[in-house]
């Protein structure tokens, strides 16, 4: 790295979508993007029925709000806006409305509102909310009044009932056992069954087993008060234990969907779009779903392509890196392929698509890594090996309890069974992890950083150094030119006007910043530029002219070497472009880049954790250590290639430390991948979205703190719950084998200790907290 | 105690009929959206 200071051309800061047509939303009013989130209404000619979710609401008067504005809209009608989810339904006529006018009024009240095709089926979710919530109050009410018919037998003097109003209570008891039995109970028997077809043994099954064997042995007590099993029927045991085990259940259901809420709603988007060739030759921003193959499309520099397809005309390099680990740009010309995901670098491509959507190789590797996230964490699997032989040994268990106290009566032996049965359901330790995990992550959606992997989040509490990248990750994502000069003799205001029409060619945020202050038409008749090429790292060279053709020049832009002529010296922490026209120095620019307000801060956060800080950039030393200065990092590291950045990343690992790497997600796809943990900022590309294992969505730099504290929060409830569940099962064994549990306490035993769990992990949903 | 013989079945006709009752209220979804409801009174339209 002895070359000259090179401009961050390569570190290139996150890049936004090509400015598409006038708003955001009009991609939603093309017909072929409705049914991304709308049906056909049913039953209704014409009419269609989209959901949203409303972003901005707080209360249930925001939705009474959001109601009134969509109804004032022509052409919308039945609209319903759910204040707790934050969801509004609602039917409108294709002739009298778009979706863009729903958007902009929306908007216009203060609301903002994403399409959400998921939610058009969360009915299913609703329903199954519904049921549970009805099999539980059937569960709760029958208990009760099964109760009072069971209070008399327990209060009454012996001999005081007669043994006809005694039958009475038992079978008024019976008619109300079978609702709690037949449908409370309904989703154990058919978990239970299931896993008896697939010859294995689930949670449910004991649970089943011991309903059944506790309600048989009762209805075998009062249809025939002679039979062994004595005439005291236990009913009050089956619905007070259903009710506590659907209590536990209901809790459950809801944390999961709350969270799971929390996380779909971060995954929604506005569709991404790319400048499609239209019919009249001009290009036009259209939804990338909307392509077919043939079509054409025009890829800058910094963007991602769209789709696979060929090269039409332009010749440009590819970084290929995040799909084929290929880590070198490769160059592309007419002709040659390019594929889906991959990255235009250096200049403007037209590119003829071939294959769009799931054909192409992008979304097979999409698809192989939603795959991957997918497996479940490694403690769950520990979990899930012990839970098979743990749940044969408690069915043993209970045989030979049954066995040991059948000599002492059998309705007493068939009691203890059921206890046995009921006590060790290893629920808690079945949630113990996962339920700590997704109110882990559930807190951290809300707070502005997406989980991708729940893996990660439990590697991510032992990770003693972080590394940031410095582009696009401490600073934002912009530059400012702060201060441009020019040697003597030279017209200041064209050369710089100039330059701006050069850099409107690139993307990079030096050429940004240089094209945002020197527009093009600053003088008659504006400039233009041709034969742009970008060198990743460099900078730019083309030819510049007049935009009647006149008074072309071929000019340079970029770093020092890269112009080809002496610089004058001039030192400064900052990043510098120049301009020249291969002999002589025309122009020199600085540029400075904007620290995030609360970089310094979220150092100081992550220093108080006791976490190692460093900072990584392909930016020169000076300016590196600038930055660090102001950010509070001490050990920083400048004009790193994204090779000595993964050595880098590999030497600390192989000292034993746990590395997270934060960056833009653009260049850092091999590094991030490396890195112990992962984060990328929510502006990055959306392939590096799905290389990273957290997603930063608020681009608030203090998240990194507060995922690293939520990571060991996580742990450390993990840990408790763990131990709990262990603990319960050690002690209320012994007991419930013994016959000094009753059924009922089983009951509540098992349906507390799983409670406990779940109310142990939404402590988590608490943090962290909102500043 | 003969009137036992009558308000014994009767109450168990009674937890049938709530039971069903309850359903209904679920299914309306009178369980959901407890505090929009409640404001749409403050809400002159």
């Amino acid at each position: 790295m002895q070359t000259a200071p090179s401009l961050p051309l390569l570190s290139a800061g996150p890049v936004p979508p090509a400015a598409g047509s006038a708003t955001p939303w009009a991609a939603l009013d093309e017909p072929a993007e409705w049914e991304g989130f709308s049906r056909p209404a049913a039953g209704r000619e014409g009419w269609w029925e989209s959901c949203l979710a409303i972003e901005g609401m707080h209360c249930a008067a925001c939705a009474l709000t959001v109601e009134s504005v969509l109804r004032k809209l022509p052409g919308v009608d039945a609209v319903q806006v759910n204040g707790v989810t934050a969801v509004a339904r609602l039917q409108w006529q294709p002739q009298a409305t778009r979706p863009s006018a729903w958007m902009a009024a929306l908007r216009q009240a203060g609301y903002g509102a994403l399409p959400a095709g998921d939610l058009l089926l969360a009915g299913n979710r609703q329903r199954a909310q519904r049921l549970m919530l009805w099999r539980w109050l059937v569960a709760g009410f029958c208990m009760m009044q099964v109760m009072m018919y069971a209070a008399p037998a327990y209060l009454a003097p012996a001999g005081e009932i007669t043994p006809d109003i005694r039958a009475l209570l038992g079978w008024a008891s019976w008619v109300l056992t079978l609702p709690v039995l037949l449908f409370s109970c309904w989703p154990f028997f058919a978990a239970a069954l299931r896993d008896v077809r697939h010859l294995r043994i689930g949670m449910d099954v004991p649970v089943a087993l011991g309903v059944l064997i506790a309600f048989g042995a009762s209805t075998a007590a009062t249809f025939d008060p002679a039979s062994p099993w004595g005439e005291h029927a236990s009913y009050d045991s089956v619905p007070m234990f259903v009710f506590f085990l659907l209590s536990g259940r209901l809790l459950e259901q809801r944390l999961r969907d709350r969270t799971a809420g929390a996380l779909e709603a971060l995954m929604r988007r506005l569709p991404d779009s790319v400048e499609r060739q239209e019919a009249g030759g001009s290009f036009r921003a259209v939804a990338v779903r909307r392509l077919v193959p043939g079509d054409l499309v025009r890829v800058l520099p910094g963007q991602a392509f769209p789709a696979d397809g060929d090269v039409e005309s332009g010749e440009s390099r590819v970084d290929q890196s995040l799909l084929t680990g290929e880590s070198k740009p490769l160059l592309r010309r007419a002709g040659d392929g390019v594929i889906a995901g991959s990255h235009n670098l250096t200049s403007l491509l037209l590119v003829r698509v071939r294959r769009v959507g799931a054909q192409t190789r992008y979304a097979e590797i999409v698809a192989l890594m939603e795959q991957a996230s997918l497996e479940k964490p490694g403690l769950v699997q520990l979990v899930d090996r012990i839970a098979s032989p743990f749940l044969a040994a408690v069915l043993l268990a209970a045989a030979a309890a049954a066995w040991w106290w059948w000599p002492f009566g059998q309705a007493h032996a068939m009691a203890v069974a059921v206890s046995v049965l009921i006590v060790t359901c290893p629920c808690a330790l079945s949630l113990a992890t996962p339920a700590a995990m997704l109110a882990g992550a559930g807190a951290l959606a809300r707070r502005g950083v997406l989980v991708r992997r729940l893996q990660a989040l439990e590697s991510c509490a032992a990770v003693d150094t972080v590394i940031f990248d410095k582009t696009g990750t401490l600073t934002e994502d912009r530059m400012d030119v702060v201060m441009a000069y020019t040697p003597a003799g030279v017209d200041r205001d064209e050369v710089c006007e100039r330059a701006g029409a050069l850099a409107r060619q690139s993307l990079h945020p030096v050429s940004r910043a240089i094209a945002a202050r020197f527009p093009v038409n600053a003088s008659a008749p504006g400039w233009v530029a041709s034969e742009v090429e970008e060198v990743a790292g460099r900078g730019l060279r083309g030819k510049v002219a007049r935009l009647d053709g006149s008074d072309a020049r071929y000019l340079y832009l970029g770093s020092a070497a890269f112009c080809r002529a002496p610089v004058p010296g001039r030192d400064a922490p900052v990043p510098q472009a120049h301009l020249s026209d291969g002999e002589h120095y025309l122009a020199g620019f600085e540029l400075d880049e904007a620290i995030r307000p609360d970089a310094a801060q979220a150092v100081a956060a992550l220093l108080q954790l006791g976490v190692r800080v460093q900072l990584l950039s392909g930016d020169t030393g000076q300016a590196v250590a600038h930055l660090a200065r102001r950010a509070g990092i001490e050990w920083c590291f400048g004009e790193c290639t994204p090779e000595m950045k993964l050595e880098h990343v590999r030497r600390l690992q192989r000292e034993g430390h746990r590395v997270m790497m934060v960056g833009d997600g653009m260049n850092d796809g091999p590094v991030l991948a490396a890195a112990d943990v992962s984060m990328a900022m929510g502006q990055a590309v959306p392939l590096a979205q799905a290389r990273a294992d957290f997603i930063m969505t608020g681009n608030r730099l203090a998240s990194v703190a507060a995922l690293l504290a939520q990571a060991r929060r996580t742990r450390r409830v993990v840990r408790q719950n763990l131990l709990w569940a262990a603990l319960y099962n050690a002690a209320c064994v012994p007991l419930a084998i013994a016959g000094l549990m009753p059924t009922w306490l089983a009951g509540f035993g098992m349906a507390a200790s799983s409670l406990l769990v779940v109310a142990n992990s939404a402590r988590l949903a608490r943090y962290p907290r909102e500043n | 105690m003969d009137i036992l013989f009558l308000l014994i079945p009767l109450s168990v006709v009674l937890a049938l009929l709530i039971i069903g009752a309850l359903g209904w209220a679920v299914w309306r979804g009178q369980f959901e959206a407890l505090e929009q409801e409640a404001e749409r009174i403050l809400h002159g339209d």
